[in-house]
């Protein structure tokens, strides 16, 4: 009882209010912020087992645009020449190139 | 602040009354804690929070 004394200079009517306001509101404030991070809630909310939005997330339902067609043929230097027409209509050309091995990366004779 | 159990101060209370007062304050915000407490812990079991 050691502030049962405040009720004498503060009235009941005035104190209790703010005292259970201050409760009410601190611990919403809480709980918004604690859930406004949180992805679970969501999941429980949508009636799905807790943790599977992240699975959701990767596995977006929406279809990436995807080339209508790609040819491959050898290219004179003796690469592959690719040509990819793109969603749009353009193409594109990437030339694949046999890799190069570098001096430094044969072995040392011996 | 004066002893005199019978005084009335300005809120119109005694110091028994205040006291009774608070003893309800305290009961209550025991109790909530209480529940408070125990949601907690089966918020902690129950779901991912807290890792």
């Amino acid at each position: 009882m050691n502030n049962a004394k405040m009720w004498l200079v503060v009235s009941p009517s005035v104190g209790v209010p703010i005292f259970l306001g201050a409760v009410a509101v601190g611990s919403f404030s809480v709980h918004v912020a604690v859930l406004s991070i949180t992805s679970w809630f969501d999941d429980f909310l949508l009636g799905v087992p807790l943790g599977s939005c992240y699975v959701r997330a990767s596995l977006s339902t929406d279809a990436p645009d995807t080339a209508k067609a790609r040819y491959a043929i050898p290219s004179p230097d003796g690469g592959t020449e690719i040509t990819v027409i793109l969603p749009d209509g353009t193409t594109a050309k990437a030339i694949l190139q046999e890799p190069d091995v570098l001096a430094s990366a044969e072995p040392l004779a011996k | 602040m004066s002893d005199d159990p019978d005084k009335v101060w300005p809120t119109g209370l005694t110091l028994r009354e205040a006291e009774e007062v608070h003893s309800y304050l305290i009961d209550g915000t025991r109790v909530f804690g209480l529940i408070a407490l125990l949601a907690h812990i089966l918020v902690a079991v129950s779901t991912p929070w807290l890792g």
